[in-house]
């Protein structure tokens, strides 16, 4: 295996370890989301169209984008928590990979919430989901997890500076989630935050998953118009293609990031205490 | 645990450290934020052979740690230049973290809710050691420090020295030349501190070449070939600790056991001509003063006469020891350099 798959997997690892070790973590991030999905549904119960799957994703992303932005943050403070912050540092391997591996670890843990969610609202709340084509539709959340941790390891980059990162990324978390449009279309939104959702790599991948559930694109409308689809096979993997390259664009923004924030905190003495 | 032999760059030392430097950008205020530098390490020079135990050592805030975060590449020099193993701590990173192994003293460093193995296999990976090679050291190591046994239970449920144990074994993962040790043995009990002497005394016999940091003074005096004294961020003596007591070898220690000896009256001892050094520490129920005086027996009336108004339990003339030198040295009563 290449190293930095295999530093990615050993943090991975460890973080699945912990998790286990640390069952209470995880009841925040399973009950925040359901009552939020239940909340949702409520709201919706009278409402015409795909409302039920919206409300269903919007929870599942929540848990999923949640998980993934508090943990990146929060893999620089839980070493300096444990002490280990200098040894991983001082170890030959890359910081990013390390944090890649747990930042992947806690989208999953995201994922089993969006699982979690789409069992409940089928089987508790008995909404009809209407899932299309389940093996796309699992393959679009499988892709849209990678995009959202590749998105929170650029936000880990700011914590490598500095630990009041952390206010920075509370505030964050709502608006991407909303700006996505996991909870309702961005067509809902202002036109000038348009172009901020079309930056954001789980925007696509919501739009792919919800077209895998065999719903119309109601996010991206503008660009599929031009291929003259709003669903389908075409819209699904242009979808998957453009938050692919966006994916890719975020791992080279945050290599370029944590090279320049690693050299700066080994100067200035950030990121462990002298 | 077999070392085996590797190659090294172009360098007949294990570690040169010259001129180093490091000055921290400190803001200051809330409102009114003002920019001051901290200058944590003034100018260290010192080289350590392949094989030898070198102790660094000085008070809080000397810049002992500083120094080992420099050499380690964790920290970037403000000015200066070291070499670690023949790399240089600035350019070649990674060649040099590949090589050196780092243990970090006190309980923390460790992931509490995982098994020793587990802790170990994370950084076998972080350190790149091949796969078919991993389990195997992993177990010789385990089997080193005695923790075999528990080797699968969580490291929450270790005592102390078995943790300070894991962090040991954790540093000699990737099988390295060199091993900073900073402050190993702070807050261990006597025993367990002993334990963990004698384990750093067989990786020496088995051909490492380790760099320690102490405060305590007997434990450089019995570990270490030679002893660098710190003070202010800068080296103000380097010698075998044979050759650091030779400076206080023309003065003797009057040792007073005492109760209710103040501030005032310790300070009135150091405008005492034939004072050198004075300390006073606390030791369990009663006060330990230390004056160092080339005088000897000579100042005993004088030394009763200050304490007049305190308890005296316990008046000595001891032989200086490597604390007198260091304290003597850490004081400035020696002149900066001179001692090199």
């Amino acid at each position: 295996m290449p190293q930095p798959l295999r530093v990615i997997y050993s943090a991975f690892r460890l973080a699945m370890l912990h998790w286990m070790a640390d069952p209470q973590w995880v009841i925040p991030n399973v009950i925040a989301p359901f009552v939020f999905t239940f909340v949702a549904l409520t709201l919706f119960k009278e409402a015409s169209g795909p409302f039920g799957l919206y409300a269903v994703l919007g929870g599942g992303m929540m848990g999923m984008w949640g998980n993934t932005l508090y943990s990146s943050g929060f893999a620089i403070e839980f070493e300096k928590w444990q002490g280990t912050l200098e040894e991983v540092v001082a170890a030959p391997s890359n910081l990013l990979h390390v944090i890649a591996g747990r930042s992947v670890s806690n989208a999953l843990f995201g994922l089993t919430n969006m699982v979690a969610i789409l069992l409940i609202a089928a089987f508790v709340f008995r909404v009809p989901l209407g899932i299309v084509n389940p093996f796309l539709f699992g393959l679009s959340m499988i892709l849209t997890l990678l995009s959202v941790s590749a998105l929170g390891l650029i936000f880990a980059s700011a914590f490598v500076l500095t630990r009041s990162a952390q206010v920075f990324t509370n505030g964050l978390e709502f608006p991407i989630y909303v700006v996505s449009g996991s909870m309702f279309p961005i067509a809902l939104l202002p036109f000038w935050v348009h172009p901020v959702a079309y930056i954001l790599g789980p925007t696509w991948g919501v739009d792919a998953i919800r077209i895998a559930a065999g719903q119309e694109s109601a996010s991206l409308t503008f660009w599929l118009d031009l291929v003259g689809q709003r669903n389908g096979f075409l819209a699904f993997w242009l979808d998957i293609g453009v938050m692919l390259l966006i994916t890719l664009a975020y791992v080279g923004i945050a290599i370029f990031l944590f090279k320049k924030v690693e050299t700066k905190s080994r100067r200035d003495g950030t990121l462990v205490e002298a | 645990m077999n070392p085996q032999p590797r190659e090294k760059a172009s360098s007949d030392k294990a570690i040169v450290a010259e001129h180093l430097c490091k000055v921290f950008n400190v803001t200051k205020g809330t409102l009114r934020r003002r920019k001051t530098q901290v200058v944590a390490v003034k100018d260290v020079s010192f080289g350590v052979d392949y094989g030898e135990l070198f102790g660094l050592v000085g008070p809080n805030g000397a810049g002992k740690t500083t120094t080992i975060k420099m050499l380690t590449t964790m920290l970037i020099p403000t000015s200066g230049k070291a070499t670690v193993l023949g790399y240089d701590v600035q350019k070649e990173v990674k060649k040099v973290r590949e090589r050196i192994g780092i243990v970090l003293g006190g309980e923390r460093g460790l992931y509490t809710r995982v098994s020793a193995i587990d802790n170990m296999r994370y950084f076998a990976d972080l350190y790149g050691v091949p796969a078919n090679i991993r389990d195997k050291r992993i177990k010789e190591l385990l089997e080193f420090m005695g923790l075999s046994e528990r080797a699968k239970d969580r490291v929450e449920t270790y005592s102390k020295g078995m943790k300070q144990r894991l962090h040991l074994a954790r540093g000699l993962i990737n099988d390295p030349q060199l091993v900073f040790m900073d402050e190993p043995t702070i807050g261990l009990d006597p025993e367990i501190a002993k334990e963990t002497r004698n384990m750093i005394r067989e990786l020496v016999e088995k051909g490492k070449t380790i760099l320690l940091t102490t405060h305590y003074m007997f434990e450089a005096d019995e570990l270490c070939k030679r002893v660098g004294i710190i003070r202010n961020g800068e080296i103000v003596a380097l010698d075998t600790p044979l050759g650091l007591k030779k400076y206080v070898m023309d003065t003797s220690v009057v040792e007073v056991e005492g109760f209710g000896i103040t501030e005032k009256e310790v300070a009135r001892f150091k405008e005492v001509p034939e004072v050198l050094a004075v300390s006073a520490t606390l030791s369990e129920n009663k006060q330990v003063l230390k004056i160092q005086t080339p005088k000897g027996s000579e100042i005993i009336s004088e030394v009763q006469e200050i304490l007049k108004n305190s308890r005296i339990y316990d008046l000595k003339i001891k032989e200086p020891t490597l604390e007198d030198a260091y304290l003597r040295l850490v004081e400035g009563s020696v002149k900066e350099g001179s001692a090199r």
